[in-house]
């Protein structure tokens, strides 16, 4: 009752944590991934291109690139608009105008898995093997599967100017010009100077100087396991190594069609005999 | 302030209205549709299967099968399990399983139409082919367009053994053999007498008489017209009366491929292009996946 109470009172005042009960409005941007898919690095990208005058990092992140899962109902209905706005959620009919940024599951899947060791949500006892099979069945992230999420959001939307789908893949081939991509989507002019100094600003090396100083000052990492790093390899293709073959032979034979479509390698299984959904036919990446 | 204050005390008693907050639990069970789609027959049908001893009517549904958005959350808390929970979302990970029922868009409009005009929302002399449009852009609800809200579910489910998709039509043409697929799907131990007593119970003529009999008293038809019903046509393949062909075309050029995998007959369809989308494995997952 008591908690209760203190809820019913935040509530009140607006300090409640938004999640998704917020309100949404016709003008906002939102930028949407997985987990663990390149999410954080295109928030400092953005914030570097938007706010060239400060110096972006961990502890102003949440301010500059706001999160509705970690800020208060008060602070996003305050911020000026039009707001762009961080979200892990799978298809939501409310976000109008969306930057989707997709990484290849295998990778997400390392990722993740040292994610949830640094964060304590699993120890070392759980093997990557076990994971990658919870990880399949949409039990790892609170976000559904990585099929699910993708599915939902390219079905839905794929193909509406509204909607850009970026590969995690290509922004680390090319940083600049696919900043460049994701800044005429939304109507920044940008020049060169200014894309290669937000590129520079938001680099690996960059971001694990800031999260070695400022750990403690954000929600990603505060009062996570110091010794593994949030900003980890920051690289494509690390399962190769990282996955043991079993593991990602069952992300392949679960999620194919999609992984297909996405340009996605396929390691186990020809290619030719995976149909592509029509869903997702007609579509064109960025 | 006033007002977050309300919503802060309305919390406290549990007088609010969960919507997307609800506290789901590992056993519920989701009957989601697009509106205009039968949910509220499928209401019915469900609660009178689960509820054989309380025959569902307009004033009892939303505590039998509750809808987030207007059921207050301390019915929630009060049901028993697993319960049976109604929703017009888009898809939703959280939802464990989910009963889809889909019905053919072309029938959807004209019912949404009628429905609109029913609670005021457009006039009488509203044309069609305006409200099409809207339709199609996804303007005349809050839960996407037709296509989104059918497609986020498909693309994400088809195939897994927490999904049962049925189709209106096939409802109406079986209303047994359809309901009889559901008491599968929910493993409830519900024998034919039962599935067809909770036909009869849900029949349209029956649900017709209780709606005049409690249309003040019901929610979904309180302070709404009373020269239209509720309750309508109950039956499919109305629009090729009632829409004008261009809005037909229209409907399907947006639609086609999804409503032909949905085996929704094109007015303009082609012998050649049905088997080449039959042939492209539409919306496959891998088995076992």
């Amino acid at each position: 009752m008591l908690a209760q109470f203190k809820y019913a009172v935040k509530c009140a005042l607006g300090l409640d944590r938004a999640g998704n009960r917020f309100t949404v409005f016709a003008d906002d941007t939102f930028l949407v991934s997985y987990p663990k898919s390149g999410n954080t690095w295109v928030r400092f990208l953005l914030a570097n291109l938007l706010h060239p005058g400060e110096t972006v990092g961990f502890a102003n992140i949440n301010r500059l690139l706001p999160a509705p899962g970690v800020s208060s109902k008060r602070f996003l209905r305050k911020l000026p608009r039009p707001r762009i706005l961080k979200s892990h959620e799978p298809f939501d009919v409310r976000f109008r105008k969306v930057i989707y940024l997709i990484r290849d599951p295998r990778d997400v899947v390392v990722s993740e898995y040292h994610f949830n060791l640094k964060k304590r949500y699993i120890d070392s006892a759980v093997s990557l093997e076990e994971f990658v099979k919870r990880f399949i069945a949409g039990e790892t992230a609170g976000y559904g599967s990585w099929w699910e999420h993708a599915a939902s959001w390219i079905a839905a939307r794929q193909g509406n100017p509204a909607f850009l789908l970026v590969r995690y893949e290509d922004l680390l081939a090319d940083p600049i010009g696919r900043t460049g991509k994701i800044a005429e989507f939304l109507g920044i002019q940008a020049t060169q100077e200014r894309l290669q100094s937000a590129v520079e600003r938001s680099s690996a090396d960059r971001m694990r100087k800031l999260e070695k100083q400022q750990a403690d000052q954000w929600t990603g990492t505060k009062n996570t396991r110091k010794e593994i790093p949030f900003v980890r390899a920051a690289k494509s293709g690390g399962w190769k190594e990282a996955l043991p073959q079993r593991s990602a032979e069952e992300i392949e034979a679960a999620w194919a069609p999609l992984l297909k479509f996405l340009g996605y390698e396929l390691t186990s299984r020809p290619e030719e005999v995976v149909a592509v959904p029509a869903w997702v036919r007609t579509g064109q990446l960025l | 302030m006033k007002k977050h204050l309300m919503v802060g005390v309305r919390r406290l008693f549990k007088l609010n209205r969960p919507g997307r907050t609800l506290l789901i639990l590992p056993d519920d069970i989701f009957l989601v549709s697009f509106p205009k789609s039968g949910n509220t027959w499928t209401r019915f049908l469900l609660a009178n299967l689960r509820f054989p001893d309380e025959p569902a009517t307009w004033t009892n549904i939303d505590r039998m099968v509750p809808d987030p958005s207007t059921t207050a959350k301390r019915d929630f808390d009060r049901m028993p399990q697993p319960r049976i929970i109604k929703s017009h979302e888009c898809f939703d990970p959280r939802y464990p399983r989910v009963i889809y029922v889909v019905r053919d868009p072309r029938d959807v409009v004209v019912s949404q139409y009628h429905y609109h005009r029913k609670i005021r929302k457009i006039g009488d002399d509203s044309p069609i082919e305006t409200f099409v449009a809207r339709f199609l852009a996804g303007e005349t609800c809050p839960h996407g367009s037709w296509g989104q809200n059918v497609v986020t579910w498909l693309a994400t489910m088809e195939g897994s053994p927490r999904f049962l998709m049925l189709r209106y039509e096939d409802m109406v043409a079986d209303t047994a053999r359809e309901l009889a697929r559901a008491v599968d799907f929910l493993s409830l131990s519900a024998g034919p007498d039962q599935i067809a007593l909770a036909v009869e119970r849900s029949s349209a003529a029956r649900m017709r008489k209780l709606e005049e009999a409690q249309t003040e008293k019901s929610g979904l038809t309180k302070g709404s017209r009373k020269d239209l019903s509720f309750v309508r046509s109950a039956s499919s393949g109305g629009w090729r009366s009632e829409l004008p062909a261009a809005t037909v075309a229209k409907i399907e050029a947006a639609w086609g491929p999804l409503m032909r995998h949905l085996r929704y007959e094109l007015s303009s369809q082609s012998a050649s292009e049905a088997r080449d989308y039959e042939s492209l494995g539409i919306l496959s997952r891998t088995p076992g996946s």
